[in-house]
């Protein structure tokens, strides 16, 4: 990632972490005391608002000095982003917003004494945690499939260097061969993004190496925005999309990484490149902590993102049950804010208000082609329900795709900004 | 460090907001004296939906491609959002938007706008 070496860090830690070197409980303190664990984007979005209405200590704490967005890394797969302009910087959206910022990874929850306890052994108290840790892989469930495994046939669902692998294997394989997507069953990070990243690897592959193919391998027989991907596919890309659904091929159970090869209950199929999207589970913290149910992921009171099993702490992002709401940056930053404001009222007794929770993605069919979805949500029955649903329909002229894709830009640079405090 | 000086500003800004739907333009002049100096947020109903609002438009209004909302009034805001409510065009995304907020929170949401504490917020 960056070349920070661990003498870099301990001068980072000590000299902006004072909070680090006394350890210590929260309560009796003047102001009361907020820790966010990851600063991904529900755990950066929560940090940010909370610090801003200056009446909270916020503490961050996050390993990764810097967040690379998965949203658009489908973009810098097909050459069209570099990953430097889908990265920012934690420790500026800390010091902008003033947040202390702890880089490190926290290793244990204590719900009772209320503490959290960092990688280097020293603890840390709070008033309420915010637990954003995104999403971590159900290793076992494809057989083969393992950290290694992944450095050959790449997810590349947590962007950053494994978006550069899976880059690299695209750019220097050969024309005329497959490149295979995995896709995992309902429900995992961001529905529509393996076939945005079909349709963009089609658009690298149109230019560059057009013998060559995309296959999609799906644990499902239907998928979200289904009628649009395949309408955009037959428009831009005749004959190089192929999407081969569960009820066809059987799940994939195992992979086979010397031969490159995807291993489903019907059939063995051989990749020149391989991107394996495993199921997915709640980050391993919240598992630790107690916070997740028999499903892996995190319940939560719709109203207030605190979680159902452990009292004072919040869950925010990809980690929860979001009900209809889907895993995306969009959704994590909406329950962020949602989640802040309710932390607040709880602390100090600023005024409560019904949540607006709200989803609008802007999903790729080519550079020049993009569509969105706008979803609005409302708590009912300690569920998040769907109220309203619109999204783009086939056969729009070029012209409005054309208006989306433009918008798309401005939405990234706009979204990355609230989130991470306008700062890369 | 100008920890002090800064402070000082921003909580002026913060008393003039209080006062800010008389004197916005008051307003608007305290807050371009601390350019990149992030403003306390406050907590009002109109706050709480407004930070909705910044997940697309750039409170700077710098962003390209989803129209600024930093030079808009009030009145111009409760138009425009009842002529998204009553029409899935020009924009299905606002369109959601507007008939999610009842009127009380369109009024809301419209005055913390135009009251250009929106406009002055740095990111
Ligand atoms: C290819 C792709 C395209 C996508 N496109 C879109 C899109 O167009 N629009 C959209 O809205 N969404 C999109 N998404 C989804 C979006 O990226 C995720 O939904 C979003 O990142 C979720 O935010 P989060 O905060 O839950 O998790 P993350 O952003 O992953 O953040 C989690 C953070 O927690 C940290 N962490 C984990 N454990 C610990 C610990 N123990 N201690 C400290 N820190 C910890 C991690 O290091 C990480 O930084 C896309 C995803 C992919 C893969």
């Amino acid at each position: 990632m960056t070349g920070w070496t661990r003498r870099q860090i301990g001068g980072l830690a000590a000299g902006a972490l004072v909070a680090t070197a006394a350890p210590h409980i929260a309560h009796g303190r003047g102001r009361p005391r907020v820790v966010v664990v990851g600063g991904g984007i529900g755990g950066a979005t929560v940090a940010r608002y909370l610090a801003d209405l200056e009446t909270i200590d916020v503490t961050l704490i996050e390993p990764n000095p810097t967040h690379v967005t998965c949203f658009f890394s489908n973009l810098y797969l097909a050459g069209l982003r570099s990953l430097d302009s889908l990265t920012f910087d934690l420790r500026s959206l800390a010091e902008r917003h003033r947040i202390t910022f702890i880089r490190m990874r926290a290793v244990a929850i204590d719900p009772t004494a209320r503490s959290v306890v960092l990688q280097d052994g020293a603890r840390l108290g709070f008033d309420r945690l915010v637990v954003a840790p995104g999403i971590a892989f159900k290793l076992g469930e494809i057989g083969g499939y393992d950290e290694a495994a992944a450095e050959i046939m790449p997810h590349a669902w947590v962007a950053g260097p494994q978006s550069e692998l899976l880059r690299r294997q695209l750019e220097s394989m050969e024309d005329g061969g497959v490149f295979v997507i995995a896709a995992p069953a309902n429900p995992f990070r961001c529905p529509p993004a393996p076939y945005e990243r079909a349709s963009l690897v089609a658009y690298y592959l149109k230019q560059f190496k057009p013998r060559s193919k995309v296959l999609i391998l799906d644990a499902k027989d239907r998928f979200s925005g289904q009628e649009l991907f395949q309408d955009a596919w037959s428009r831009h890309y005749p004959g190089m999309i192929e999407w081969l659904p569960v009820q066809f091929i059987g799940k994939t159970r195992a992979v086979d990484a010397a031969t490159r090869s995807v291993v489903t209950e019907g059939e063995t199929f051989k990749a020149a490149v391989a991107n394996v999207i495993p199921p997915q589970k709640a980050g391993s913290i919240a598992e630790r902590t107690g916070l997740t149910d028999a499903t892996g992921w995190c319940p939560v009171d719709p109203l207030t993102f605190e979680s159902t099993l452990q009292r004072g702490i919040h869950v925010v992002g990809d980690a929860i049950i979001g009900g209809d709401m889907p895993k995306s940056a969009f959704s994590a930053n909406s329950q962020a804010k949602a989640c802040c404001f309710a932390v607040a009222a709880a602390l100090t007794g600023s005024p409560r208000f019904p949540p607006h929770l709200f989803n609008s993605c802007y999903t790729f069919l080519a550079p020049d082609d993009a569509f969105t979805n706008a979803i609005t949500f409302a708590p009912k029955d300690g569920k998040i329900k769907t109220v309203k649903m619109f999204i783009s329909k086939v056969g729009e002229s070029a012209k409005v795709r054309r208006r989306l894709a433009h918008q798309a830009v401005g939405w990234y640079s706009a979204f990355t900004a609230d989130v991470f405090g306008g700062v890369s | 460090m100008t920890a002090e000086p800064v402070a000082a500003i921003v909580s002026l800004a913060r008393g003039i907001a209080a006062e800010s739907r008389y004197f916005p333009g008051a307003l608007l002049s305290a807050f371009l004296l601390v350019p990149g100096v992030s403003a306390a947020a406050d907590t009002s109903q109109g706050a709480q939906i407004a930070a909705t609002c910044a997940s697309c438009h750039d409170p700077t209004g710098r962003g390209q491609g989803i129209p600024p909302l930093t030079t808009l009034d009030e009145q111009t805001i409760v138009k425009r959002m009842r002529a998204f409510r009553a029409s899935e065009s020009p924009s299905h995304v606002m369109h959601a938007v507007a008939l999610s907020l009842g009127d009380d929170e369109l009024a809301a949401v419209a005055r913390y706008l135009a009251d250009s504490a929106y406009a002055g917020r740095q990111p």
